[in-house]
């Protein structure tokens, strides 16, 4: 029983994992519409912010997730204003194609500044090592990840998905003329919000980085999760990328508890099922 | 999805003469064949790399009779092209040496498993098809890594031999053969997809393409077209894996990748959807600068590759073809094809 | 450009010297490692060995002019690396070749090597049965997956931890470790409590680790490829608390690669692995190596199997070089001349085997440890002279 409820709590870990790590390209291409792979090269960058901040500089954890937020935050609005906003309106995949190219750069950037090899986290002694709760026990951070995760996630979906500024978000993207004759500013919104979108993968690839391991090709190789992520929650819905992400990582964890000979097809399989039987993702809006 | 040429303007003409208009070869068609088996008699030029390029631009091609004619995107295209480069290479190991019989067998295996594709996915769209043939593709590429004894897994299939082509020239380590082999098939099916895509089953994909709803009321089988266009885009498809096995004599698993499908995917739309001769140029641009780049500088190639994607999305907005040939049109004064 | 410029003034010196009595001539070595993407430390830890080998012991072995051409394998991708080898071999006309890595991409360049007759060197592919027959003109210089899978079973056993449970990735070079592991686990009594195959792609080790706890083992012994994997598995079981609780965790090399053991942090400590060559291997060659590598390479870029690879197949070639002084180049003779040689590597005696060129080494049982603060992984055993089979 103990070890059940043990898998249970890992999975739940493992979805807040997913989530943390997707939610940000959840807000730009839910939100906004735009479809940025180099989201995961944010969440790099995030990655390897808080590598510098501990390592180099000796800053306290906690108070490195903030400056993480803030600086990939500000990254992201450079690049946007520099280049994504001259293609808000090409189709889909010329925006996957820019931003895949992005995405190549940024790892050579990497191994240029940062070297081609894995990075090493000293995380502070609190959040390493276990912790006996209700007779299970459980890892320290996982707890805290769950923790983080529940707290950001009720407040993305309460401060940005159900309020005027989520309205105003995505009044922009549908029409931004009229957005801006109502006397919207749009180019602040759009900005902002893309702000927003870099800051969040930022902090979830700081988060993550220590779990996954941190590397120039870390944006390749968690990309794809991403994606499925993000397409089974639903396009424009944080609610649905929260769902999707926890449903799939409980289903990984005791897939691979209860029939480890299925490797990952357990998930795969999963993303595959849930698309044939809503294309639109599980809470998504349709077309 | 515009990033395909848009459909033909409506003419005033029987429709027997508008399939004569675009049934008839131009002549920078034929000079850009031409130039490609002329590469053959460039002294210094790696054959091996040209049959590669080769191999790319009909993989490419058989992408676009999806997304560019019928505007599904996929991003798992290499599940054809890997199922075709794994049968050649099971014919190759148990036998059945002769490689011309072999890619017809490996083109209908892959067929038949592109219809099965299309009769999967015919009433997806848009994210959701993206992600059902992406997870495919994982899927298979799962199996294969692990399954050792079936395909040798990341060894790759050992012991492939391919008999001479016509039982007269040999698999050599020049790419003699490699090269023109890989050129004639690929220009076989060039035209067998031309005059495809010219008939009226290619403008019922474009008219499907552009607008499905009315297609239907005009009575055109629209569902059912998703899965013969499925069927006919993985059959190329998998004569492009045949091709690569055979020239190589080697097929592992990268041939089924994801990356291999983004790749593709990435070739099409540098080169140009809807045209047919956009995956061979984007191919030829891509794959050759790839080549480069990375004997150049073997550590951080990767930049000037992404440099490249975002400067041409930035300065081809619709991929090199169409945008080279709106500029032509913009400054030479040429009479239209198609008498108005 | 520049090196386009000088490798013509060379030739053209070149061309002006053989008119003269002395003919030096050029051998152009291949160098195809992985230099980019997931695998690409490889490929950077072999560019330094053959750096400093050169710095230290000259430019002109025997008498020859050494040219190198570097090429990008990306990884385990033979269709790319049997293009790439017959590039070098047809129009670079290379007589020499280190590498390609990766067994995928060496059984892809075999046929090829064997019919322009051209000595290559396998640093980076494990796989048994990859030289010799198939390929005449192949040195290993590496090591064989039976060096490394076996030791440990005995070690074990022999240290009380009889009930063993065996993780490893679920790919071929998994598959073949798993298989010579569990054999020597039998012979040497010991009991194999469960096993695990794991996918290639992996970021969640959770379910796989209860698994483990459910089973009870006194040890496990994992092997995984260099990179995510190989770290994450041994922080995983760190962090579920299992190493605390008195768990042994075994693998081979790849788990405490001097390349990686930072990232793995605190959970390596008294990680037991079996390895061909580490940094704190106690002999004088090896402290010079050290310090000449560390001199080019600087303290961050620590040394890997990689390296010590690349050095041997330079200490190889500058040995056959030499031998075939004022003579012209002979691949034939040069691979001939290999065959049964011995020489002292850094990691310690090795000897390239007389019928098919694979090689005969010792095989260390490491313990890993910091020393002054960094993580190393010292020799706590020896086997003597492992063959390859």
């Amino acid at each position: 029983m103990a070890s059940i409820l043990t898998v249970l709590f890992n999975g739940v870990a493992y979805g807040f994992l997913l989530f943390v790590m997707s939610v940000g390209l959840s807000v730009t291409l839910g939100m906004m519409n735009f479809v940025n792979l180099a989201q995961a090269s944010f969440s790099m960058l995030g990655g390897y912010i808080l590598v510098t901040a501990m390592q180099s500089h000796g800053l306290p954890f906690l108070v490195c997730l903030p400056i993480v937020f803030v600086l990939v935050g500000a990254v992201s609005v450079i690049v946007e204003r520099l280049i994504f906003r001259h293609f808000y309106k090409t189709d889909d995949l010329t925006q996957v194609l820019l931003t895949i190219g992005l995405v190549f750069m940024s790892i050579a950037m990497a191994t240029y500044f940062w070297g081609g090899s894995y990075q090493r986290f000293d995380m502070p002694s609190w959040i390493i090592g276990q912790k006996e709760i209700f007779g299970l026990t459980l890892e320290t951070y996982r707890i805290f990840l769950v923790g983080f995760g529940a707290v950001m996630a009720v407040a993305l979906i309460f401060g940005l998905e159900r309020t005027q500024l989520g309205a105003m978000v995505r009044a922009c993207v549908d029409n931004r003329r009229v957005a801006g004759a109502c006397g919207l500013n749009t180019e602040l919104i759009f900005a902002f919000t893309f702000a927003i979108g870099g800051g969040l993968a930022g902090l979830g690839g700081a988060l993550s980085a220590n779990l996954l391991g941190l590397d120039p090709n870390f944006p390749l190789r968690y990309l794809v999760y991403i994606l499925i992520v993000v397409s089974v929650g639903g396009m424009g819905t944080i609610t649905g990328t929260l769902i999707a992400a926890l449903t799939l990582g409980i289903a990984d964890v005791l897939g691979k508890y209860y029939f480890p000979q299925f490797g990952s097809f357990i998930i795969y399989l999963l993303t595959v099922a849930f698309m044939l039987w809503r294309p639109h993702g599980l809470l998504g809006r349709g077309a | 999805m515009s990033v395909m040429e848009p459909a033909p303007a409506a003419v005033s003409q029987s429709g027997h003469d508008y399939f004569a208009t675009l049934a008839r070869w131009k002549i920078w068609e034929i000079l850009f064949w031409a130039a490609l088996a002329g590469c053959y008699f460039v002294p210094e030029m790696d054959r091996m790399l040209m049959s590669r390029v080769i191999i790319w631009g009909l993989f490419a091609m058989s992408l676009d009779i999806l997304l560019g004619y019928r505007g599904i995107p996929s991003l798992g295209h290499a599940v054809f092209f890997g199922t075709g480069a794994y049968v050649a290479g099971f014919c190759g190991k148990y036998g059945w040496s002769e490689p011309i019989s072999a890619l017809f067998f490996a083109m209908a295996v892959a067929a038949a498993l592109g219809w099965l594709t299309g009769k999967l996915v015919q009433r997806v769209a848009g994210v959701g098809l993206l992600m059902v043939t992406l997870g495919l593709n994982l899927i298979l590429f799962d199996f294969v890594l692990r399954s050792t004894d079936l395909t040798g897994g990341d060894d790759g299939l050992q012991g492939i031999v391919i008999a001479p082509v016509l039982n007269m020239f040999r698999f050599d380590i020049y790419g003699r053969t490699a090269f023109w082999y890989a050129l004639v098939v690929s220009f076989i099916l060039f035209i067998a997809t031309r005059i495809l895509v010219n008939s009226p089953f290619g403008l019922a994909l474009i008219g499907a393409r552009e607008n499905p709803r009315r297609m239907i009321t005009l009575g055109a089988p629209v569902e059912g077209d998703v899965s013969r266009a499925f069927m006919i885009a993985a059959a190329i498809a998998g004569a492009a894996g045949a091709l690569l096995t055979q020239t190589t004599q080697t097929v592992a698993p990268p041939t089924l990748s994801f990356q291999r499908s983004a790749d593709v995917l990435v070739i099409l739309i540098i080169g140009g959807a809807g045209r047919l001769y956009g995956g061979f140029i984007g191919a030829i641009v891509f794959i050759l600068l790839q080549d480069y780049l990375s004997s150049i500088s073997p550590v951080y190639w990767y930049f000037w590759i992404g440099l490249l994607l975002v400067v041409i999305v930035s300065f081809f907005r619709k991929g090199l073809l169409p945008s080279l040939d709106a500029l032509l049109q913009r400054f030479i004064k040429r009479k239209p094809d198609a008498p108005s | 450009m520049k090196t386009a410029l000088s490798i013509l003034t060379a030739a053209t010196l070149a061309t002006v010297s053989a008119q003269g009595a002395l003919a030096q001539e050029t051998v152009k070595i291949g160098v195809l490692q992985s230099y980019s993407g997931m695998t690409s430390l490889g490929g950077q830890q072999t560019d330094f060995a053959i750096k400093t080998f050169m710095q230290k012991y000259g430019e002109t072995p025997g008498g020859f002019k050494l040219q190198l051409i570097r090429r990008d394998t990306t990884g385990p991708n033979p269709e790319v690396a049997k293009r790439l080898v017959g590039e070098v071999v047809t129009r670079e006309k290379v007589q020499l070749l280190i590498g390609p890595d990766f067994t995928p991409n060496t059984l892809a360049a075999a046929p090829i090597l064997t019919e322009a007759k051209v000595p290559s060197f396998v640093t980076g592919a494990a796989t048994t049965g990859i030289v010799g027959e198939k390929s005449p003109y192949s040195t290993r210089t590496f090591f064989a997956t039976p060096q490394l899978c076996k030791p440990l079973a005995p070690y074990a056993v022999k240290q009380g931890w009889t009930k063993i449970f065996v993780v490893v990735a679920d790919f071929a070079p998994g598959h073949e470790c798993e298989k010579f592991f569990v054999e020597a686990l039998k012979e040497a009594n010991g009991t194999l409590v469960g096993n695990l195959r794991t996918p290639l792609s992996n970021p969640e080790y959770s379910g796989y680790i209860q698994r483990i706890r459910d089973a009870k083992p006194d040890g496990v012994f994992i092997f995984m490829p260099l990179g995510e994997l190989s770290i994450g598995i041994v922080r995983a079981i760190n962090d579920s608390g299992l190493k605390a609780s008195g768990l042994k965790i075994m693998g081979t090399g790849d788990i405490t690669d001097e390349g990686y053991i930072d990232a793995v942090g605190e959970a390596a400590v008294g990680v037991i692995t079996s390895g061909i060559y580490s940094t704190q291997h106690d002999s004088a060659l090896n402290k010079e190596f050290v310090k000449s590598y560390t001199a080019v390479a600087g303290e961050k870029n620590r040394i890997g199997w990689s390296a010590v690879s690349a050095w041997d197949a330079m200490r190889l070639t500058y040995d056959a070089l030499d031998a075939q002084k004022g003579q012209k180049f002979d691949g034939e003779k040069f691979a001939a001349f290999l065959r049964g040689h011995k020489i002292e590597s850094p990691r310690g005696p090795i000897t390239i085997d007389k019928s098919n060129g694979d090689i005969i080494q010792n095989v260390y049982i490491r313990r890993a440890e910091r020393v002054n603060g960094v993580l190393q992984n010292i020799e706590i055993e020896t086997f003597k002279d492992v063959s390859f089979k």
